[in-house]
């Protein structure tokens, strides 16, 4: 399988070189970079694979390997564990990592300048605010209970006052009742709702006080200061591949259908929904993966509703600068 | 070893009447409103997907296929040395119970952090194999009739010439026996580690992916392709053992079995102590020395010593102790009442299998299907049909712990000598008294071998329902630190659930020598 | 090579603990096989009679006295190859053939089969199974299978030959059929051949002299010299010479 993607990978790479001018190849040894996605091949990492398959990568020099992730993947220890050089995590577990175990990450930029995760129900019994969650039963990923909980306090819902289970990523026991609403990207599931049949409705944490970032692109400090230069280079040409596939978000999914999405099992149209969904979360006025002051500020608050203390030395803005 | 036709058309038709109630509950949506695709649903929703099917199946196939070798290689060398030495088989029996006993959810975590894809795959499917064919091996080598092996030694032959002449080849059939259980394992051991694994291929990473599709019909379809793979791997060894042992089964009852020096030989105190010791250090060991070869950070792999600073040294050490205290409060007990539900069932079940044999040949295949099913693909209906309470813990715990309780003990009625049964049989006794008189009683070595199988399996059943379902318990802490970083303590879970696991075994052990011996009997293996 | 092929035992005893109690398989127990004698071992259940059998093969180790065999210790006897043996059971390897597990002891003894092919071809003949060289045993009759295990026994032209009641399994029809024809084989191989039985007549049909054992502890109780004339043919069995030796086995094996 990593074989398959190496020579993907290789392909890819020859392909980019054809059509590079003579004095660019020769300018460039490509130096390695290792890049561990969170999440099965889908949209939310459209942005890189356009910036794969058009060799946005190696017209800055590296040479990248993307190892795709999954539920149980845990983004931050293939870092620790140096199988890879940069990857994508939830803000609060990679912060939570910082301090309570003295993790020596950064965080040099955030994909989603809005967590896309939200509490999804159907539009027959549908829950619009924290509010309405009092009495029902809610299924959240156990990874994720903090989040809801900070929620719920932000929102002066008494946690108790909700029935909490754990949430396998099926939205079966959503569709047929046995839960009134689950924790999920919103950018994703009311997809495969409809799909099934039924209309549903969602609202992101994000809009009742969770304010935080996702997808935050972390690294260790090593990393950080031996690869600076490659990072540098990793987060532009990943802003130039968002920059093009959220310029069109139909536009570019159908590409990656024999090749990035193979075997995932999930439609095209469905990526397209994501897509789209995803556009308004992640863009930003400063560009892809910007951290303003005001959004490190609104994440540390949310985090600190938690238990969590950030503090702004977590968050390394000078790399997006070097863009 | 005739092919019985009637038999085979028996076989059919039950399989037939059982699809055919799944089509009509499933369509007419009877079973938790509707989660139960009928399987024309299923096959036709297979035959849609199929383009996503030859990447995965392959690499399934691939990472049980290394680790099947692997682990059947090391397994029956262990097996040989264990025979030829006995003394090593009591220093290695802390490993193998351990081995034998992990709970794959607890480890698969732990495999992930400390290797790169593909190698927890396949690590996980070899330790699927190990026991098995280890156990295998050395049963087969050590029940040689002793006949053969001591006309061998009469002529001066040592171990290694028996081992070559005789015990290799009379072993043959039950290490095949060993091979044909080890190989669906493999396939097992690889789809779950595919689930914590990353990487994009393989029926796990598939099944992982699609659970959030609400497509019920696709979830079945993985799962019986799943199912086929590790039958046709079963199949497979079945068919070689059986061309093998055709001709050459032996025509003779073994009047007296192998036995090794060890057996009777009473050591002194201090060395029973010494090689108790050496069998529990002995994994200690091999957990530390791997971790320093492989040189993992010391934040992600957990030594014992680091276990040691997590659990009992560093001021947060209390709070990491108190999260398992109380999740332990939660599993044990559900634990127990699921073992003895598991146990109860399939006592009961190999009871009317002798009964009513058609009625159970008709549930062994639905009952072969929830063993390989992956359960994360269960889940949903059961909890759809059961709860998050109570009942689907213990549903979910008797689907993994009743299927090899209920094989060892059928195997056990049916191993009553016939002549044994006769004697109650010539005075007109019922079916009932003689199961009462003979059967039960003698079958009672395979009622503690079905226990020891079961006592571990319990764990772990009851770990997935709290993972999966309830949000409760060891599987719910082993999840959520897995979420929160919180390495210390994946490693303590896993390693409690380890330990809960060799105990579970010990103690059935010990009870199974207590009781046995007063009745004069030999354990089964 | 008269004394050097003969079997000795001398002041050997043997425990067997067992379930917390012990049992003396043999006490004191001394026997002298001269180089070409046919020696018959017999008496009840647990007199250890099959106990010497094992110690002088090797299988065993005496917890006092000696065992020598062909002058050597029993291990380095059977290491050189003087020696053959045939148990109570064929105890053939299921997946040999006939000739195959005939030519087993060679295989164990590192000797080539080749240079045997023809030893193995006559054994064959000999014990009549011309014709099933490639049989397995489970294609043979329980009789057949015994005469595999004799001519098993045969290969490697033992100088000693011990036989732990190798016609037990037999009827009696078969076993006198047998009992004859082991007299011819062993005459034309004149070794030293010790055997275990239970059978009265088969004892004193084929042995010089017969040793009765007693068990509790396991011990010789008496020696009687079979004085009958060779070859001995069938119509011994009938005969009123025969039957008084039996007679006198008997009383030895009750006590008297």
């Amino acid at each position: 399988m990593s074989l398959n993607m190496q020579r993907r990978h290789f392909l890819s790479l020859m392909g980019a070189a054809a059509t590079l001018p003579l004095t660019s190849r020769l300018a460039y040894a490509a130096t390695p970079l290792t890049f561990q996605a969170s999440w099965i091949n889908d949209a939310e990492f459209a942005g890189y694979f356009a910036a794969m398959d058009k060799g946005y990568y190696t017209e800055q020099g590296l040479d990248l390997t993307y190892l795709s992730g999954g539920p149980d993947v845990i983004p931050e220890s293939a870092l620790i564990a140096g199988k890879a050089d940069v990857t994508l995590t939830t803000p609060d577990t990679t912060i939570k990592a910082i301090v309570e175990q003295g993790a020596p990450f950064k965080i040099i930029g955030a994909q989603y300048q809005k967590n896309p995760i939200g509490i999804v129900s159907l539009a027959s019994n549908p829950i619009k605010t924290p509010q309405d969650l009092v009495g029902k039963t809610l299924a959240v990923p156990p990874v994720n209970v903090i989040s809801v909980e900070a929620m719920l306090k932000i929102s002066g819902v008494d946690r108790a006052s909700v029935n909490i289970v754990p949430y396998a990523y099926d939205p079966t026991p959503l569709i047929k009742g046995e839960i009134d609403a689950s924790l999920d990207f919103t950018t994703n599931v009311p997809f495969s709702i409809k799909q099934a049949g039924p209309d549903a409705t969602s609202f992101l944490l994000y809009d009742f006080g969770f304010t935080t970032f996702n997808d935050t692109v972390v690294v260790t400090t090593d990393v950080l200061a031996s690869k600076r230069r490659e990072l540098v280079a990793f987060l532009r040409a990943s802003r130039q591949g968002w920059d093009d596939n959220l310029a069109d978000p139909a536009a570019l999914p159908p590409t990656f259908a024999e090749t990035w999405f193979k075997g995932t099992g999930r439609s095209i149209e469905n990526e397209v929904y994501f897509n789209t969904a995803q556009k308004p979360l992640i863009e930003a006025s400063g560009g892809i993966f910007s951290m303003s002051e005001d959004s490190i500020a609104a994440n540390i608050e949310a985090l600190a509703a938690v238990g969590i203390n950030a503090t702004r030395e977590m968050f390394d803005t000078t790399l997006l600068e070097e863009i | 070893m005739g092919i019985d036709l009637r038999r085979i058309y028996g076989s059919i038709r039950n399989l037939a009447i059982i699809v055919i109630v799944w089509e009509i509950l499933g369509r007419l949506q009877l079973v938790a409103s509707g989660a139960l695709p009928p399987p024309s649903a299923v096959v036709l929703r297979l035959i849609k997907d199929w383009g996503d099917y030859p990447g995965h199946i392959g690499a399934t196939i691939f990472g049980a296929g290394v680790g099947f070798i692997i682990g059947n290689a090391v397994a029956i060398a262990a097996g040989v040395l264990f025979a030829l030495y006995p003394l090593t088989s009591r220093v290695a029996r802390g490993l193998n119970i351990a081995i034998f006993a992990l709970p794959a959810i607890a480890i698969s975590p732990i495999l992930v952090l400390t290797l790169s894809d593909p190698v927890p795959r396949i690590v996980l499917a070899a330790i699927g194999c190990y026991f098995v064919t280890m156990t295998a091996t050395v049963v087969g080598l050590t029940q040689v009739d002793a006949r053969s092996v001591d006309v061998v030694r009469a002529y001066g032959g040592g171990k290694w010439k028996a081992l070559w002449l005789v015990q290799w080849r009379s072993a043959l059939p039950v290490i095949l026996s060993g091979l044909r259980v080890a190989a669906p394992n493999a396939v097992l051991g690889s789809i779950l580690a595919e689930f914590g694994g990353g990487g994009r291929w393989g029926l796990g990473v598939y099944l992982l992916g699609s659970l959030g599709r609400a497509e019920p019909d696709r979830l079945w379809g993985i799962g019986l392709v799943a199912t086929l793979i590790a039958a046709a791997a079963y199949a497979v060894f079945a068919l070689i053992a059986n061309s093998i042992t055709g001709s050459s089964q032996s025509v003779t009852v073994p009047t007296s079995l192998l036995r090794s020096d060890e057996e009777g030989r009473v050591r002194p105190l201090w060395q029973r102590g010494a090689l108790i010791a050496s069998s529990i250090a002995l994994p200690f060991a091999l957990w530390w020395v791997l971790l320093l070869a492989l040189r993992v950070p010391a934040m992600i792999a957990k030594t014992p010593a680091g276990l040691l600073d997590y659990l009992v040294l560093l001021p947060s050490a209390p709070i990491a102790q108190g999260k398992l205290v109380a999740a332990l409060a939660q599993t044990l007990p559900m634990t127990f009442i699921g073992m003895a539900a598991g146990l109860a069932l399939a006592f009961a079940l190999a009871l009317c299998s002798q009964l009513w044999p058609a009625v159970v040949r008709a549930f062994m295949p639905v009952a072969l299907v929830t063993q390989t099913m992956p359960l994360v693909a269960l889940t949903p209906l059961l909890v759809l049909m059961l709860g998050r309470g109570t009942a689907v813990i213990l549903a979910i715990t008797i689907s993994v712990t009743f299927f090899p309780a209920f094989v060892t003990m059928a195997q056990g009625l049916l191993m009553v000598p016939r002549a044994a049964l006769e004697v109650p049989k010539a005075y007109g006794a019922s079916l009932f008294t003689q199961l009462r008189l003979v059967s039960i009683p003698s079958s009672l070595p395979y009622l503690f071998a079905a226990t020891r199988l079961t006592a571990p399996r319990a764990l772990l059943g009851v770990m997935i329902a709290e993972w999966l379902a309830t949000g409760t318990g060891l599987g719910n802490l082993l999840n959520q630190s897995r979420g929160y970083l919180d390495y210390g303590m994946i490693w303590s879970v896993a390693f409690v659930s380890v330990v809960l696991s060799v105990l579970f075994y010990q103690v059935v052990v010990v009870v199974e020598r207590r009781v046995l011996g007063r009745f004069g009997m030999a354990s089964a293996q | 090579m008269s004394t050097a092929s003969g079997i000795r035992v001398e002041t050997v005893s043997r425990v067997f603990a067992a379930r917390g109690t012990t049992v003396e398989a043999l006490r004191d127990v001394s026997l002298d096989c001269p180089a070409g004698s046919f020696t018959a071992l017999i008496g009840p259940s647990g007199c250890g009679k099959s106990t010497i059998l094992r110690l002088a093969l090797g299988l065993d180790r005496a917890d006092t006295g000696t065992i020598e065999v062909g002058g050597l210790a029993p291990s380095d006897a059977t290491k050189s190859g003087i020696t053959g043996v045939a148990f109570q059971d064929a105890a053939l390897l299921p997946w040999r053939s006939v000739e195959d597990n005939i030519a087993l002891p060679l295989d164990v003894l590192g000797r080539p089969r080749a240079a045997h092919s023809a030893k193995i071809a006559e054994l064959i003949a000999l014990v009549g199974l011309k014709g099933f060289e490639n049989a397995l045993p489970s294609e043979l009759s329980g009789g057949m299978r015994q005469r595999v295990a004799i001519a098993r026994s045969l290969v490697t032209d033992p100088q000693v030959l011990f036989l732990d009641e190798p016609f037990g399994a037999l009827d009696q029809i078969l076993r006198k059929q047998m009992n004859i024809e082991l007299q011819r084989i062993w005459m034309e191989s004149q070794a030293t051949t010790l055997l275990v039985t239970h059978g009265i007549d088969e004892a004193v049909f084929l042995a010089d002299r017969v040793v009765v054992m007693q068990s509790r502890p396991g011990r010789i109780s008496k020696i009687i010299d079979i004085d009958l004339p060779r070859p001995r043919r069938a119509e011994l069995f009938a005969d009123p010479a025969f039957h008084k030796l039996e007679a006198e086995v008997a009383s030895a094996l009750d006590g008297h």
